[in-house]
């Protein structure tokens, strides 16, 4: 009952100056729709990035390189005297670089809960031929199944078919660019040049395009078997077993699990692109300034309005605790108009910013695969318009407040 | 001493502004149950200064002031607040009213305040007290319509709705015209006589303060003739 008279004196307040309460509940609307906006195009832009990213990179990659350099067995075996070596032109030993036993590894790697996808790979530099042109690039041998399943890769091919490579031994698709730079076509051959000077002539079975320019213009991709014949490897043999699991953000915690197991190297997709990480930390916080200054000063406004209309009503005030309305009465009466106006402002702008992201997400974009401009919402975002929405009402509406509730009634009636 | 409705003590009260002035000179008086009085004197003598304290507004003050045997000096600003919504009826020199409310929203807020009542039986009560004051026919026009006439009966009006057992005004029927005044006085007669509500009334008007039952005179900060 009490707090219905305090309410039921708060909304006459706000409807009788209709005005001011609609400029206060806009600017509160403006705060949280330009929050939800700048934040849902800043993860549209974030994602954008992290699937071209990942159209062509793995979650983790485990891989095997020759770690050996350093061993430098006089410096080690002799470290506290004082001889004096002079050795001139030493040899390194090749020690065994790649994985030789893929097959066992991704059984042990299926076994683990986070996996949602294996792919095994055998990457080499290699030049691509055709006549006099010779391109240096990477070939990539791939399972077939397992990469489209990792990067969705059978839908970039352009002309001819990825799974072709399955039937056709001595089939390779070739990045648009590359193709385009060697001068081949569908069905023409292409010569292979290894390092070691094997070479070996293919078929064009297909031709991609990923919207990443040095992708498309360096590499080529072959069935992992293929690759294997070529490098004379063993059936077992993979340069790098690439994985994706479930949650892209929890790489680090899955590379400490399984890292004692394998005796390889294991990168996380962060510690290879810290540049990417970083540039969407850098646009989530360019998002969060932009849309809390706009908040601050949507409060800002509010807290003037508050202001002036305690000034306004100084007299109405002094009558209230003259009739005996306490402090406190005083407090809600014009805390909850703050409140309604948080509330109202929040809902609206919730609705207003999901709009405008909708209306900006149907601006033509042509750059780089994308049609329109990004927008990606994320529920947490809502959540956390509404609450700064709110707070920051509340806090403008909290110092007016308690200056009214402790407005001396007598000094204000005796005039 | 159970008969005593207000117990007032050696009131002194200074204001400090321009300069420091001595308005309340050592007030001492009570007031009965059911008793209703008038406070005269001449302007600027500080009839509504001492009304002020005796409203427990002001606590700016030496000297005590009991209502119905409770010492109401010193208690806190919300203490105050809760006893005045429960206890004390007032109506100011100049009406105030709350402009954007009707008259009946007006009449009904301190008992919504109070809050011992339904919304409904505050209502119906509200209407009837307008009624008793010829004002029932303004009861939802917004208070800032209104005459001054009509603000001040509203006022009274609102001063009523909680059936306090003290009223008090300060020049209460000062804009209004002798019938309505009549009428007024006729209220507060019957409400100190059959309800044993206790009536405080600052006045200029002598025909209000011999229809009273007892009559002090203010004289510059103190009170004439006082026994105490
Ligand atoms: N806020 C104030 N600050 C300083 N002096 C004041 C203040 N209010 C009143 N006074 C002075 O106190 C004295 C008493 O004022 P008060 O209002 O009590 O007079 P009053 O008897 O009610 O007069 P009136 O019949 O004209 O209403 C006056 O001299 C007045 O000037
Ligand atoms: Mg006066």
């Amino acid at each position: 009952m009490k707090k219905s008279v305090n309410f039921q004196i708060s909304s006459v307040h706000l409807l009788s100056h209709l005005g001011q309460t609609i400029v206060a509940v806009l600017g509160v609307t403006f705060g949280v729709s330009m929050y939800i906006f700048m934040n849902s195009f800043v993860n549209g832009v974030n994602k954008v990035q992290d699937d071209m990213a990942f159209s062509s990179m793995a979650h983790l990659r485990i891989f095997n390189e020759n770690t050996t350099q350093t061993y430098d067995p006089l410096q080690i075996l002799n470290k506290n005297d004082n001889t004096v070596f002079h050795i001139q032109n030493s040899k390194k030993i090749q020690y065994s670089e790649g994985i030789r036993n893929a097959d066992e590894i991704t059984t042990f790697l299926y076994t683990q809960p986070e996996i949602t996808a294996i792919a095994s790979q055998l990457n080499y530099n290699v030049f691509f031929r055709n006549g006099s042109k010779k391109i240096n690039g990477m070939l990539s041998g791939i399972e077939v199944e397992n990469e489209n399943k990792l990067f969705d890769i059978g839908a970039k091919v352009k002309e001819g078919k990825w799974t072709d490579l399955n039937f056709q031994k001595s089939g390779i698709i070739l990045g648009i660019a590359l193709a385009g730079d060697l001068g081949v076509k569908l069905y023409d051959n292409v010569n292979i040049l290894t390092a070691d000077g094997s070479s070996k002539n293919l078929i064009v079975v297909g031709i991609l395009e990923t919207s990443v320019k040095q992708v498309d213009k360096t590499k080529a991709w072959v069935n992992i078997q293929t690759a294997r014949q070529i490098y004379a490897k063993n059936q077992n043999f993979a340069s790098d077993i690439v994985i994706n699991i479930k949650d892209l953000e929890a790489t680090d915690v899955f590379r400490r699990k399984i890292a004692p197991t394998l005796p390889y190297q294991i990168e996380t997709w962060q510690s290879a692109n810290e540049q990417l990480v970083a540039m969407t930390q850098i646009r989530n916080i360019l998002a969060i300034a932009v849309s809390l200054t706009i908040l601050f000063v949507a409060g800002f406004g509010i807290y003037n309005i508050m202001n002036m209309t305690i000034n306004e009503k100084i007299k109405e005030i002094a009558i209230l605790k003259a009739q005996g309305f306490s402090g406190y009465d005083i407090t809600i009466i014009f805390l909850s108009q703050a409140a309604i106006i948080g509330l109202i402002g929040s809902a609206v702008g919730v609705v207003f910013g999901y709009f405008i992201s909708l209306l900006v997400n149907n601006i033509p974009f042509e750059i780089a695969g994308l049609s329109t401009l990004p927008i990606y919402y994320k529920t947490p975002d809502f959540v956390l318009a509404v609450i700064f929405g709110i707070c920051t009402t509340l806090l403008a509406g909290f110092l007016p407040a308690r200056k009214a509730s402790k407005i001396d009634p007598v000094i204000i009636i005796r005039g | 001493m159970k008969n005593t409705a207000l117990k007032i003590r050696h009131l002194i009260k200074y204001f400090h502004d321009p300069s420091t002035f001595q308005v309340l000179k050592g007030v001492s008086f009570d007031v009965n149950k059911g008793e209703f009085l008038s406070i005269v004197g001449k302007s600027g003598s500080g009839k509504s200064t001492l009304l002020y304290v005796l409203s427990t507004m002001d606590t700016d003050y030496e000297g005590t002031l009991e209502i119905n045997d409770q010492l109401l000096t010193g208690k806190s600003q919300n203490q105050l607040a809760a006893f005045r919504n429960e206890h004390i009826g007032f109506v100011f020199q100049f009406h105030y009213l709350l402009p954007e409310f009707t008259s009946l929203q007006n009449v009904m807020l301190p008992a919504l305040k109070l809050g011992r009542l339904s919304v409904d039986e505050i209502e119906n009560n509200a209407y009837n007290t307008l009624r008793m004051l010829d004002i029932e026919d303004q009861a939802i026009k917004k208070a800032s319509k209104l005459s001054g006439g009509q603000q001040q009966r509203v006022a009274i009006a609102r001063a009523l709705i909680n059936n306090p057992s003290v009223i008090m005004g300060d020049e209460p029927t000062g804009n209004l015209d002798s019938k309505n005044t009549g009428a007024v006085i006729d209220i507060f007669r019957e409400l100190a006589q059959n309800h044993k509500q206790t009536i405080i009334c600052v006045t200029h008007d002598n025909d209000f303060a011999s229809r009273t039952d007892r009559t002090i005179e203010m004289h510059d900060g103190r009170i004439l003739n006082s026994l105490l």
